[in-house]
């Protein structure tokens, strides 16, 4: 077992892991942090990404003892039910949800897009976007939420 | 009645969601199967068969049992010693094999991936390593992947006691198709082929079973479709009581019909949580789901059609050929078969329409439903005869329709197979797509584009879709019904629950609103929920786009009840008589006069004595509702109407097609929907785009690939693509309402799209390559496999 | 889906890496991982010990030296995308990088990893063969060189020693009158390809073509060397249509790929012939838009 420690939105965090143990479990299973999902586990569906110093990774292609020392954002970290961030709130005025079980993956991929660039063009945000799969809503609504998002300038956390 | 809506703008608001479903989903807090956390919760892994098919010689566990971690291994020959076994209940239909089977397989497995012993662990990690301890010795046998392969006479069989592999056989002799046939100025004969795909919710399926001994009640969470019906196959496969059993399905990541089958997985869970005392969890992963749960479409249609040289469609004969895989499947694999050969006449006047359905085990996953449950196969059938009969007679698609569709003025209109159709006018909804999608104009480019030798083509396609059905006759038990529970409590603030379960069609939202509408209240003060079966008795749960019909319906039923008792107490209050009170606003009111929603609330409950005399105190009501319309069995003639009511769409398709490539470009897609009246518009074009998104993986990008030994070579989402982000195509969407009889006049939506669309797509493509002469007779058009067809002609 | 146990150690010096892979049977380099790790998510690879090299940041840079650019082996394929530096000294890696999966599978996997794991459909290995470069291994016994031609064994075996790390890779610099291009069929934005086609050209002062190489993926066993097929062109001063799609068909030809699920081994060779033709005639306009030719 492995003692890791690494900053979770913002707090410290401490866990021990066998070196196997994937970090999407760990944030899941030992640290309550349900939002990230699993629904491939060979990184093709996004649902699972979290923020690793503030670039968008897959947590299941990650192992915990590799953020030892990292700063690790999740959905829990960025807006709460009574202050959603401006791109859940968007998503939400949109519909840009229906399941929702892509949707945390969504918004941090969002919030990593719109932390580059503020402003990403309809294509620019398809191809930032495009790792992350929604079987629901034909993604039509979620590119419509960020393209209106791109035009404002509350995108930026 | 006919309105082109312009595309919705969201609320102006910012603040407040949507949905009320939203917040907690936007903020990571929903609580789907994987999130529910028990503490000492154990882990379930499952072994699969690496074999096509073997019969099981042995199993030795014991390796497993030594591993530090492992709680217990199981087998199933074990278990099948005190747990009940899953069979179709259909013993009435003497054509349809009778099977039972168990939780794991126990002298045979027939498709790889099989579950043949369960490992209960600390972790999946464990468990997972517990799998690889475990011996079994398989005896192979020779495998067959091929649905017209397992035909033959010589080929291997699932289950050697039938003498052959098929597991179901219908014949549908409907009207007179000699006499059409002899009739005929022409006979069109065609081979129509439908790949294998799965419906593929992001969130798979998976348990996690509570049992407690001291009460003897299994509490089993599983995102499943139907928990109610779930509950009742529990109580067979456990021996506990359905009073006993309590199912919980908490939100979703998607079911899209998935899900509305009960794998025996769900089943395992509840009969390892009262093994070993603990509480156990099994999620599916991503290869379970791929290559073990449960897969779509896979059909052959062997077609001839009758027509005079007018470009009337006399007669039609249909082989339809399924390939379900291995049929242990519960509620029935073979389904969607069957109602594709119930929805072929679809919109057309065809009543000597003859066919003969064949659903055929091979070595692989369980053939079941998934959104659109094999309405898309018939639509595609009868869409394609047309364009291919006009082709022949030089009478364009446009003409073909109107010269076959039901006329206007036949209202109810009985189909072939006894489907009562009540729906709009055929003819106004074609030329609302013609006008949407602008038809002429866009031949008129299509013209343009060929004279310089670029392939676009324009299709159109129609449907009707059968909503709300009733699945008596596929399930052996169960309706067609719906249950909703309403309770306006003390403080005014009221409870609605439904056994609709949403998997992410915004229930608790259009619930809610539904409620407050007949309360005269503000949908804020509505609270809903669903799938537990122990707080409403029963319920039918969310497939066949009957959510918003019966479960709206019920709604509004139990919503109406209580009012009633509600205005009888303020009739009493105001000294009024209750016809002439009125509702709204929160008040209910006379005249000048007003009582508070929540002043006659707290009357019910707290201040009884203000009842009127004799009245029971509370304000609660449990409903069912049924349509009354539909037949769970066949007449003696194999007739019977399906569905409570009837949906319709129809799309206009223009497409160019790459032909080094095979790429396929969706230019413009138009769709006429009707579902009656809609609910609520975003929530309706949101499950329209989905569908859209979904009918464009089914023709473009999604296969299910076994090789003919049975191996599954899509095991992962690497393998097997869905659409992403660069894939959209933004539908036109036009709503016709034509309000039903029922309670609501909704009709139903969701499936629509992906069953019209399809065949839209198709009849596209069919007409940009007719430069090249390359008829299309096959709904997928992948690159690969449209380059192959194109290929297999010398013209390209 | 979860990985077997391993060992772990995260490394700080090449030096403790390969003493590490040395001292193990069957050690695994961790490096982004996101072609390791989905294959150990499967247990289809099951690496006794994990040398996790994220930690040689020495290895995360690139420079110019002799004609030549040396990137580190660990830098990421975000990294090769987005540095206004790398896409002024090499447009075609940054370009070939932009091609690999999604933003957040390029935050993570790295040059280095990518060539060391081979796969036949992917994009910088073809890349790498197309621009002649070569790959720098370290061992316990010191560093070596090896050209990308003699690099690639077979689908996922390279000529790296169990003991080796994959520490650099070399191409040439980018000079006036180099174009290059990358042409791909994917059926979705960020998949591996079903088959990809680089073309690296030269043309001289008077605009005629004096080198042309070419190399595909998803093509063949390993990525494929398929210049022999554009020698028709060297000393040509202008592509014309018939002889861009001349060299696909020849590319197709020199082709021998095999079917998937993603495609047969006749599409892919069709996919070949328009690939090919794309790149020739994206490469050479580029390298003819240095303000000759």
């Amino acid at each position: 077992m492995t003692d890791v420690r690494f900053s979770l939105n913002g707090e410290a965090a401490e866990v021990d892991v066998e070196p196997r143990e994937l970090l999407l479990d760990t944030l899941r299973d030992r640290l309550s942090m349900t939002g990230a999902h699993a629904a491939c586990e060979q990184g093709a569906c996004g649902a699972c990404t979290v923020l690793v110093g503030g670039a968008s990774v897959r947590s299941c292609l990650m192992f915990t003892v590799q953020v030892n020392g990292a700063e690790v954002r999740t959905i829990e970290g960025v807006g709460s039910p009574g202050a959603l961030h401006p791109i859940q709130q968007a998503l939400s005025t949109h519909h840009g949800l229906q399941c929702g079980y892509c949707t945390p993956g969504m918004v941090l991929t969002a919030l990593e897009m719109f932390e580059a660039d503020p402003h990403p063009s309809r294509d620019e945000i398809v191809e930032w976007m495009s790792g992350n799969l929604c079987r629901c809503t034909g993604y039509i609504n979620i590119v419509g939420a960020l393209e209106a998002l791109a035009g404002t300038a509350e995108a930026q956390s | 009645m006919t309105a082109v809506a312009p595309p919705v703008a969201p609320p102006e608001t910012t603040t407040g969601t949507l949905r009320r479903e939203d917040t907690r989903l936007l903020c990571g807090q929903g609580e789907y199967l994987g999130d529910v956390q028990r503490p000492d919760l154990k882990h379930i892994a499952i072994l699969r068969s690496p074999l096509a098919h073997a019969r099981i010689r042995d199993i030795d566990v014991s390796g497993a049992l030594t591993l530090p971690g492992v709680i217990g291994a199981f087998t199933g020959a074990e278990l099948a010693a005190d747990t009940g076994t899953f069979n179709h209940h259909l013993e009435a239909i003497p054509t349809l094999r009778q099977i039972n089977w168990s939780v794991l397989a126990v002298d045979k497995v027939r498709f790889v991936g099989e579950a043949v012993a369960a490992v209960v662990a600390d972790s999946r990690y464990i468990a997972e390593d517990a799998l690889e301890l475990i011996e079994v010795d398989y005896e192979e046998l020779p495998a067959v992947s091929d649905v017209e392969a397992a035909l033959e006479g010589d080929s291997p069989q699932l289950y050697e006691d039938w003498g052959d592999n098929v597991f179901l056989y219908i014949p549908g002799p409907h009207g007179d198709t000699e006499t059409a046939f002899a009739n005929a100025d022409g006979v069109l004969e065609e081979k129509f082929t439908h790949h294998r795909i799965i419906g593929l919710p992001l969130d798979g399926h998976g348990a996690l079973g509570e049992f407690d001994p001291a009460t003897g009640r299994l509490v089993l969470h599983a995102s499943t479709q139907i928990p109610h019906f779930l509950r009742t196959v529990l109580a067979e496969i456990t021996g506990l009581s359905e009073a006993k059993i309590r199912v919980v399905a908490p939100d979703m990541g998607g079911g899209f019909g998935n899900k509305v089958h009960m794998v025996r997985e769900e089943a395992l869970v509840a009969v390892l949580a009262m093994r070993v005392r603990h509480p156990v969890v099994w999620k599916q992963d991503r290869t379970e789901s791929l290559t073990a749960s449960v897969h779509s479409r896979q059909q052959v249609h062997n077609v001839e059609a009758a027509y005079r040289n007018d470009g009337r469609i006399l007669g039609l004969r249909a082989e339809i050929i399924a390939d379900v895989g291995s049929p242990e499947l519960y509620v029935i694999g073979a389904g969607p078969a069957i109602v594709t050969t119930a929805i072929v006449p679809n919109c057309y006047d065809l009543q000597d329409y003859a066919f003969e359905l064949r659903c055929v085990a091979t070595n692989k996953a369980p053939m079941g439903a998934y959104r659109g449950y094999g309405q898309g196969q018939a639509v595609f059938l009868i869409e394609r005869v047309l364009d291919l009969v006009g082709e022949k007679l030089g009478i364009d698609p446009v003409e073909m329709r109107r010269i076959n569709m039901i006329p206007d003025e036949q209202r109810p209109y009985v189909t072939a197979t006894g489907a009562v159709l009540d729906c709009g006018s055929f003819h106004d909804q074609l030329s609302d797509l013609l006008e949407g999608a602008d038809y002429d104009a866009a031949c008129r480019r299509r013209d343009e584009a060929r004279t310089e030798d670029r392939l676009v083509g324009v299709g159109i396609a129609q449907m009707v879709e059968a909503t709300a059905p009733n699945i008596h006759g596929l399930a052996g038990q169960f309706g067609v019904y719906e249950m909703a529970m309403l309770a306006v409590q003390p403080d005014g603030k009221v409870n609605v629950v439904v056994g609709t379960k949403s998997q992410g069609q915004g229930h608790e939202t259009i619930f809610a609103k539904a409620a407050a509408d007949e309360l005269g209240i503000s949908p804020d003060d509505v609270t809903v929920s669903d799938g537990d079966t122990g707080v409403l008795p029963y319920g039918s749960g969310t497939w066949g786009s009957r959510s918003v019909v019966m479960g709206g319906g019920a709604v509004i039923k139990a919503a109406r009840q209580v009012r009633d008792k509600m205005v009888a107490i303020a009739a009493g209050l105001l000294d009024a008589p209750a016809d002439q009170i009125t509702v709204s606003d929160g008040f209910f009111r006379f005249g000048e006069a007003a009582i508070p929603f929540a002043q006659i609330a707290s009357a019910a409950y707290l201040h009884t004595f203000l009842l009127p005399p004799g009245m029971d105190p509370g304000l609660s009501v449990i409903v069912g509702y049924d349509s009354f319309n539909t037949s769970p069995f066949p007449d003696e003639r194999g007739k019977m109407n399906v569905a409570a009511t009837y949906a319709t769409a129809a799309a206009a398709a223009v497409v160019e097609v790459d032909p080094a490539t095979g790429v396929v470009s969706v230019g413009d897609l138009t769709i006429v929907h009707d579902c009656g009246t809609v609910m609520n518009q975003v929530i309706l074009d949101g499950q329209i785009h989905g569908a859209v998104m979904q009918a464009i993986g089914q023709t473009f990008f999604e296969e299910l690939h076994y090789d003919e030994n049975g191996q599954p070579l899509t095991t992962t989402l690497l393998d097997y693509a869905i659409p992403t982000f660069g894939d959209v195509v933004e539908p036109r969407i036009i709503h016709r309402e034509t309000p039903s009889d029922l309670i609501g006049g909704y009709r139903g939506a969701g499936e629509g799209a992906l069953i019209v669309v399809p065949a839209a797509l198709a009849a596209a493509v069919h007409d940009a390559l007719v430069p090249l002469g390359v008829p299309i007779t096959q709904a997928n058009l992948s690159p690969p496999r449209l380059r192959e067809l194109l290929r297999g002609h010398s013209a390209a | 889906m979860k990985p077997a146990r391993f060992e772990y150690v995260a490394v700080e010096s090449v030096a403790e890496a390969t003493e590490a892979l040395a001292d193990s049977e069957d050690a695994r380099v961790l490096a982004g991982g996101q072609s390791l790790v989905p294959l150990m998510n499967l247990r289809l690879a099951r690496p006794s010990l994990l040398v996790d090299v994220n930690g040689l940041g020495a290895l995360s840079g690139f420079e110019a030296r002799n004609g030549t650019l040396r990137f580190g082996a660990m830098c990421r394929h975000r990294f090769l995308e987005t540095d206004p530096a790398v896409r002024r000294q090499a447009p075609i890696v940054a370009e070939t990088a932009g091609l690999i999966g999604h933003v957040g599978i390029r935050n993570r996997g790295t040059l280095g990893g990518s060539i060391a794991h081979a796969d036949p459909v992917a994009e910088l290995p073809a890349l790498l063969v197309a621009l002649d470069g070569n790959v720098v291994a370290s061992g316990t016994t010191g560093e070596r060189t090896v050209p990308a031609a003699e690099f690639f064994a077979g689908p996922f075996m390279t000529s790296l020693e169990p003991a080796e790390l994959l520490t650099a890779v070399e191409i040439p610099a980018h000079s006036e009158g180099d174009g290059g291009a990358f042409s791909e069929f994917v059926l979705r934005h960020g998949d591996f390809a079903t088959a990809g086609v680089a073309v690296i050209l030269h043309r001289d002062e008077g605009g005629a073509c004096d080198r042309l190489r070419v190399a595909g993926c998803g093509l063949g066993p390993i990525p494929m060397d398929l210049s022999a097929a554009g020698e028709f062109l060297l000393g040509e001063s202008a592509l014309t249509d018939g002889g861009a799609d001349e060299l696909g068909r020849r590319v197709a030809a020199a082709s021998d790929p095999t079917g998937d699920v993603h495609g047969s081994g006749e599409y892919r060779r069709e996919l070949a012939a328009v690939l090919a033709a794309d790149a020739v005639r994206r490469a050479w306009g580029r390298a003819g838009s240095a303000g000759r030719g």
